[in-house]
């Protein structure tokens, strides 16, 4: 498997113009596929997590997963990138196949998994030892990038991806958790962005901000779409309804119904999601 | 049809009143519509002056469903069909408040012909009146029990109230040429034509959004999608 971050900016920028960008949901033309997952189901010791899910992830897009609490969608979003197999007792069936690429085949490494598909926690998380600086490129330090030249073109890079460029330019030095908990949670998403990431995971980046630095957030996740795939859990319909161009509800780990955002948000096929979105749940 | 019960009580509530509200500026508008052209076929002036008074009270209930709805887009943000219900109750009421203004046309009408001898031409207007209210009553059951085919089926129908219309006013015209003096009264009787012919078009209208809110789907306009 090729390392990505060896690979210079523009190449990997140009190769993920040439897979193309994803027509919009309600085109007849099949949108291009990052993820296909194939009929995952996912144990956590005896208990069923995901019953036999089997869903394409477009590329250049945002799919939402939504679903009550503890319906499977962090766990479908996990494994995505192979995070769920940290939690121990963990088993699993099915396929998923990046760029047609079997993440679990036994040749592949996790590691090099979760470097290709990047993921942003509902809490923000720099590392409290580390300035903001640091913070950013940890990723391709750890990875034995040492060229300073290109780690700080890289770090401005991400910096301003995030949009926080503006905000912390004169403060590199300075501890990343002396950030707020918008610009930290930015901050994350500037160092998932680091080692150029095919695709970003959120796991409900925005439950813990304030309405502004949300706003922030999803104004970005709809700029970012543009340069990556990214597959966003969140338990705010409205905010599923506002950034995502795809819609999966999950209920007692079942994949319920998925389609376009639009489609889902205003005539949903089954009755579960149709109660769920509209509040009639349970 | 609200299928079940909403987390949040007051959602229903709040739904529940947009949706009475509607419907009480439904029977007020069909009330208005009656009683306009029973002013011009009995010659009452009372019946058309109740007509002209009632106007007010159904101009407000339109204010007041406008209010409920975005109250209601604002505090809960609805979607899916909750969504579609809202929206097309907002539409439907502008469509109501549009009928009844033909109705107190047509009432203002009636009054300036009841000054004058009666016209027998005025049994015209009958089928079309008969025709247009069943649109209106049938759109307005269509939207009440998201009967999809009772709407299509009310769109289908607003052909042949133009089609009346436009043999009605071809024979009024004929009637101004042989009898001049009765100028006037013929051309009101071609304006109250009209005016039926205006409530089979927001019949046509309420039809197209109980559709709507019943399955998502947007009928308007389909003979103009298909020929492009």
């Amino acid at each position: 498997m090729e390392d990505l971050i060896m690979e210079t900016p523009e190449q990997t920028v140009i190769e993920r113009l040439e897979r193309g960008a994803a027509p919009p949901p309600d085109a007849e033309v099949p949108p291009a596929r990052t993820f296909e997952v194939k009929n995952i189901s996912i144990w956590y010791g005896e208990k069923l997590a995901i019953d036999n899910v089997t869903l394409d992830v477009a590329s250049n897009a945002v799919t939402a997963i939504i679903g009550p609490s503890g319906c499977g969608k962090s766990t479908f979003l996990r494994a995505l990138n192979r995070m769920h197999e940290l939690t121990p007792r963990t088993r699993m069936e099915g396929k998923v196949l990046l760029h047609g690429e079997d993440l679990y085949s036994s040749t592949v490494d996790p590691a090099i998994v979760r470097r290709r598909v990047g993921m942003v926690f509902q809490k923000s998380n720099p590392f409290p030892t580390m300035t903001i600086g640091e913070n950013v490129v940890i990723g391709l330090r750890l990875n034995g990038v040492r060229n300073q030249k290109f780690l700080n073109e890289r770090l401005e890079k991400s910096l301003r991806m995030a949009a926080l460029w503006d905000e912390v330019k004169d403060d590199l030095h300075k501890p990343g958790t002396s950030l707020s908990g918008g610009q930290q949670q930015r901050l994350c998403i500037a160092r998932a962005l680091a080692v150029e990431p095919e695709v970003i995971l959120m796991d409900e980046p925005c439950s813990a901000l304030d309405p502004i630095a949300t706003a922030k957030i999803e104004e970005l996740i709809y700029e970012l779409k543009t340069k990556y795939t990214i597959v966003t859990v969140t338990h705010n319909m409205q905010q599923a309804g506002r950034i995502s161009d795809y819609t999966a509800f999950f209920y007692l780990g079942r994949l319920i119904e998925f389609g376009p955002t639009t489609k889902i948000f205003t005539n949903p096929s089954e009755k579960q999601t149709e109660d769920y979105i509209t509040g009639r749940f349970g | 049809m609200i299928a079940s019960k909403h987390i949040l009580g007051t959602f229903d509530e709040s739904l529940a009143a947009l949706r009475n509200n509607v419907l009480m500026m439904s029977g007020l508008t069909e009330r208005s519509l009656e009683r306009a052209i029973k002013g011009l076929f009995d010659r009452n002036d009372d019946l058309c002056a109740t007509t002209i008074a009632d106007d007010e009270e159904i101009d407000q209930l339109e204010k007041q469903i406008d209010k409920d709805g975005v109250d209601i887009l604002l505090r809960f943000q609805p979607v899916a069909s909750d969504l579609r219900r809202v929206v097309s109750a907002m539409k439907l009421s502008s469509n109501l408040e549009r009928i009844a203004d033909q109705a107190t046309t047509i009432a203002r009408r009636a009054r300036k012909l009841n000054r004058h001898p009666p016209l027998p031409e005025v049994e015209l207007i009958r089928p079309m009146y008969e025709h247009a209210m069943s649109m209106f009553k049938d759109s307005m059951d269509a939207f009440v029990r998201e009967d999809v085919k009772l709407g299509c089926e009310v769109v289908g129908r607003d052909e042949k109230l133009d089609d009346l219309n436009q043999v009605a006013s071809h024979k009024l015209v004929e009637r101004m040429a042989q009898d001049p003096d009765q100028l006037r009264g013929y051309l009101n009787l071609i304006f109250v034509g009209r005016c039926l012919e205006r409530v089979g078009d927001h019949a046509t209208n309420i039809a197209e959004d109980a559709v709507y809110a019943a399955n998502a789907e947007d009928i308007r306009h389909q003979s103009l999608a298909t020929a492009t």
